[in-house]
């Protein structure tokens, strides 16, 4: 099956999960006020990230052939699969070189554009639209952020989990591991682990999920081994319930707080460590992190060339702060001690 | 509080007399009024052996402190061969199977510079006189694999060389009392090397297994330096002593002074050079030439002022560590640096439409572009199934349409600030064969002729039937920064023109080097620069015995032409003539229709110098010129000061912000302890 094909299946079963778990939520009255409660505190910060969200979605559907391409210069273009993003951009619509937000000429040369004026963010070195590249930027945080956060939190859950309740041998075993892999400089751990599993967006992901379980795993164990003396896991035990059961039952639920702060926190970070990564050449190709990267000697350049930098920095800022509100928000929500000072 | 009031008087009397004293100036106030040569440095010298040393940094310095037999004229163009230490350039001069010899004569009274090494070869000797032998151990050490020198593959064309460097390796091994003896005891045990002969005090003849004229620029180099045997036996690096590489010992117009490698290398003039000993002789490289290139008497550098006087005219080259380009530009622009690249930052601040902004034509400093010996091109690997010679036509029409994809002038207008010239050719201007006229046909952009090539070649609109999709192509990279991920775009993007889905695969060099020695890899970029201005020296690189995948040369083209190899063996042996050209032309048609090249473009040097700097022209190649230049220090100093006025102001504003921020607070404490 054709890569495209698959992201959009993922996409679909993504939207489609989220709206079923949506509509179970609203059933429930205490989700339901904790929802209309978010809304009413961060509207601003929950919409950002809603334009967000949505344009990674519209650029994970993707298609091969239809109208814009057939026209266009770009004679391969007709067969790759193109996303809805693409769409909103012809192939024609580029110059050839740099031109500023709005400009009517180039900005080195003064050459008339093909496009005068029609380049809101203005166009890069190889004259591609700031806009175009800062909105499929969207696509590869949220990608970088969700995926990992997707290998980190069960992983992190499993291993705390376990270490916390089981202790002994486990717990031994697992602050072996923890301890070896955060007594290594992250930065070096993380370059090693791409330079060892190669270049691309899996393998980034992968790699910042190996650097970043240790934390959550730790607060995770630390968690349930206050949980599992409390008085209602001994009652469990008591009445002979088995061990799956009780962690099913009784630890993981009282964890679930945690799993959507570490979410946020590791969200935004590992937004920013990709940057980071492709400040050193080693993230993926058309990440916001890249486009910084990329302006790097043009911030040098006399006249300055900004808006490349800017556009992608603002992005990158607007997502993390936005999601970090959020997420601040959502833990205010759902903390019981908020919730009677609320009533 | 009148103790307090008195404080802030003298603190801030204090402040204004070093603002009065206050400057910029990085070097001792008495070397303002002398000849010395300010110049930056990027990365350190990695070693001054000259038998070792390869890179730029190296060769500014030893290019200074070790002369060489022959040298390059300063001006004529393409580049010319002198005597330096030899008295004349020798001719070859055949002697029998196949051998050709060359036979050096030295100058007589050439003396090594003072270094208490010779003590050596004389009790309190300090220096002695420059000998055959001198040049026979120079070329020993290159064959030496325990030097490790990177030319053994030109110069082991020297006979026996290659032979004596085994021969020494092996004893070495077996005989731990052998290896114990000093290294000129070594050499002359280890036996004579039947290419060298030395035939008197001052006269060598070195015999090659085969033509080799281009041997003759191995002499103009640092490589085949003379170095004396006391120097390499006293500074082993063991015991305390100095390591070789770090103390040269030569007879070149100026010796190291100083040599903090991390941050100052001072290079002082040579009292003993033959050129200061003996102006009267008039040597070719040790006297201001008095004919040059056309156009140069135009340029002011055939000024009778200096036309036959004696070099060097400098008593000092200083050179500084500077890590980043603007610092460095800045300091050139307030006289503190002699001369300048034009950093891609400024560059619109410094040239305008093609020649110097007016702003730096106020400050006196004037622009000498060149274009360098050098190419930077993609090439296609020719044992690839896909582009490579298998498929023969079709790939070759493949080659021609991608080749006439590129637009080279554009890619220089993006990333180069339109520094360089469009290659039509593997030759570089300045190089013999290299033809201003010629326009390769398949290196003008024209994507209608390219479509049909495309078409012709079996790929309808870059569809390749096989899978009905655009062909897939990789471009293999060694580079994963986004700067070069750029310009790999701009290839990339000019083939998806003509419907080709060419695909950047970038690594690390390692990985990329690893697939280039596996064969793993299709189209690549890469660049040349010329080690000695002959045409041998680039089209070599397409020559199939240099072949990398097999051979691990520097053919990674794997080029492979029964005919070219045919040729260029022809074109090798012969000496610069109209039947040389001919040859070069009929390999220019192969490679032009055969394209294991897009030949990209030929790199340009802007540089700049300031207007107290004499018979400045830049050489492209890594020379030692700096012995032709002269500084007028007198200007210098005048323009260094009017240019680094110290602006006093923001400090006596920050003083007297400080006075109303901190004297209240002064004078309330004060009262509160009262």
């Amino acid at each position: 099956m054709q890569p495209h094909v698959v992201s959009n299946v993922v996409v679909l079963s993504l939207v489609g999960g989220g709206l079923l778990a949506l509509l179970r939520l609203r059933r429930s009255p205490l989700w339901r006020e904790a929802g209309a409660e978010l809304v009413r505190r961060r509207p601003v910060a929950l919409a950002v990230v809603g334009v967000f969200v949505l344009l990674a979605l519209l650029d994970s559907v993707r298609w091969q052939g239809g109208d814009a391409a057939a026209a266009g210069a770009d004679a391969v273009a007709r067969f790759e699969a193109r996303s809805l993003v693409d769409r909103l951009f012809s192939d024609d619509f580029r110059e050839r070189s740099y031109s500023a937000p709005l400009a009517a000429e180039e900005f080195y040369g003064n050459a008339p554009l093909r496009h005068p004026g029609r380049h809101v963010l203005g166009t890069d070195i190889l004259g591609r639209d700031v806009l175009h590249l800062t909105l499929k930027g969207a696509r590869v945080a949220l990608l970088v952020g969700g995926f990992t956060s997707l290998i980190v939190i069960p992983l992190a859950l499993l291993t705390g989990i376990c270490a916390g309740y089981f202790g002994r041998r486990v717990d031994d075993a697992f602050f072996f591991v923890s301890s070896t892999l955060a007594s290594m400089p992250g930065l070096l751990l993380l370059i090693a682990l791409i330079i060892v599993l190669g270049r691309g967006p899996v393998q980034v992901c992968l790699a910042l999920g190996v650097t970043s379980w240790v934390g959550f795993a730790r607060v995770a164990r630390g968690e349930t081994l206050k949980l599992r003396e409390l008085d209602f896991v001994h009652a469990a035990r008591a009445l002979g319930v088995s061990e799956g059961r009780i962690l099913v039952r009784h630890i993981l639920p009282n964890l679930a707080h945690l799993v959507i702060i570490t979410f946020v926190l590791l969200f935004s970070g590992l937004v920013l460590s990709e940057a980071t990564l492709s400040w050193l050449g080693i993230g993926i190709d058309g990440s916001w992190g890249q486009m910084i990267d990329q302006a790097r000697d043009e911030l040098s350049r006399d006249p300055i060339v900004w808006w490349n930098l800017a556009a992608a920095s603002v992005a990158l800022f607007g997502l993390v702060l936005s999601v970090n509100l959020v997420g601040d928000a959502v833990r205010d929500v759902l903390d019981p001690r908020t919730l009677r000072e609320r009533r | 509080m009148s103790g307090a009031l008195r404080y802030a008087a003298a603190l801030g009397l204090a402040v204004m007399a070093a603002l009065a004293g206050c400057t910029n100036d990085p070097y001792p106030a008495a070397d303002a009024v002398e000849k010395i040569l300010y110049q930056p440095f990027d990365d350190p010298p990695k070693t001054l052996d000259p038998q070792v040393a390869y890179s730029v940094v190296d060769h500014m310095v030893i290019g200074y402190v070790y002369d060489t037999l022959l040298g390059y004229h300063y001006l004529k163009r393409p580049f010319t061969l002198i005597p330096g230490m030899a008295e004349q350039v020798p001719e070859g001069r055949p002697v029998g199977g196949g051998r050709v010899a060359y036979r050096f004569r030295l100058r007589p009274d050439l003396r090594f510079q003072e270094d208490p090494c010779f003590s050596l070869s004389g009790a309190g000797a300090r220096s002695r006189q420059v000998v055959a032998d001198d040049i026979a151990f120079s070329l020993a050490r290159v064959g030496d694999p325990a030097v490790g020198s990177p030319v053994l593959e030109a110069l082991g064309k020297i006979t026996g060389l290659v032979a004596f460097g085994k021969r020494i390796e092996e004893r070495r091994k077996s005989d731990p009392a052998f290896a114990a003896l000093r290294i000129d005891a070594q050499y002359r045990a280890a036996g004579p090397i039947e290419g060298i002969r030395v035939l008197g005090e001052r006269e060598v003849e070195i015999v090659l297994d085969d033509a080799y004229p281009q041997i003759l620029y191995w002499f103009a180099m640092p490589f085949t330096s003379p170095v004396p045997w006391e120097a390499v036996a006293t500074y082993t690096g063991e015991g305390g002593a100095d390591s070789f590489a770090e103390h040269p010992v030569g007879s070149g117009p100026f010796v190291l002074a100083r040599y903090d490698k991390r941050s100052r290398i001072v290079l002082q003039r040579n009292e003993q050079w033959y050129g200061v000993l003996h102006p009267e002789w008039k040597a070719p490289a040790a006297t201001y030439p008095s004919e040059g290139a056309p156009g140069d008497a135009e340029e002011g550098l055939l000024d009778p002022a200096y036309v036959g006087r004696p070099l060097p005219f400098l008593s000092r080259i200083e050179l500084r560590r500077e890590k980043e380009p603007i610092p460095t530009f800045t300091k050139f622009l307030q006289g503190y640096y002699d001369a300048s690249g034009v950093i891609k930052e400024s560059f619109d601040r410094v040239i305008q439409k093609g020649d110097l902004s007016p702003d730096m034509r106020t400050l006196g400093i004037h622009l000498a572009r060149s274009v360098e010996p050098a190419i930077s091109y993609l090439g296609f690997n020719m044992d690839d199934p896909v582009v490579g010679a298998k498929r023969g036509d079709r790939s070759r029409k493949l080659r021609q349409a991608m080749s006439l994809a590129i637009d080279s002038k554009e890619f220089l207008r993006l990333f180069a600030n339109g520094r360089g010239i469009p290659a039509q050719t593997p030759l570089p201007p300045g190089i013999f064969g290299y033809d201003a006229e010629y326009a390769n046909p398949f290196r003008q952009p024209d994507l209608e002729r390219a479509a049909a090539l495309l078409d012709e070649a079996g790929y309808p609109g870059g569809i390749d039937p096989s899978t009905g999709r655009p062909l897939h192509l990789t471009f293999d990279a060694g580079d994963t920064g986004a700067a070069a991920l750029l310009q790999f775009q701009f290839y990339t993007s000019a083939w998806r023109r003509l419907g080709l889905d060419v695909e950047v695969a970038a690594t690390s060099y390692n990985q990329f080097q690893d697939k280039v020695r596996r064969g793993a890899y299709q189209i690549f970029t890469w660049g040349w620069v010329a080690d000695y201005p002959d045409p041998e020296n680039f089209l070599f690189l397409l020559w199939s015995p240099m072949g990398r995948t097999h051979g691990g040369g520097p053919n990674t083209a794997n080029y492979s032409n029964p005919r070219y190899d045919e040729l260029f063996v022809r074109m090798k042996a012969m000496s610069d003539g109209p039947e040389r050209l001919r040859v070069i032309d009929e390999m220019r048609e192969i490679l032009q229709q055969d394209r294991p090249w897009i030949e990209n473009y030929y790199p340009e040097r802007y540089a700049l110098y300031h207007g107290w700097v004499e018979n400045e022209k830049p050489a492209g190649l890594s020379l030692p010129t700096a012995k032709y230049l002269d500084i007028d220090a007198a200007e210098r100093a005048l323009l260094r000061v009017a240019w680094n006025e110290p602006i006093t102001w923001p400090a006596y504003a920050l003083l007297g912000l400080v006075v109303v921020v901190v004297a209240p607070g002064i004078v309330t404490f004060l009262r509160e302890r009262q």
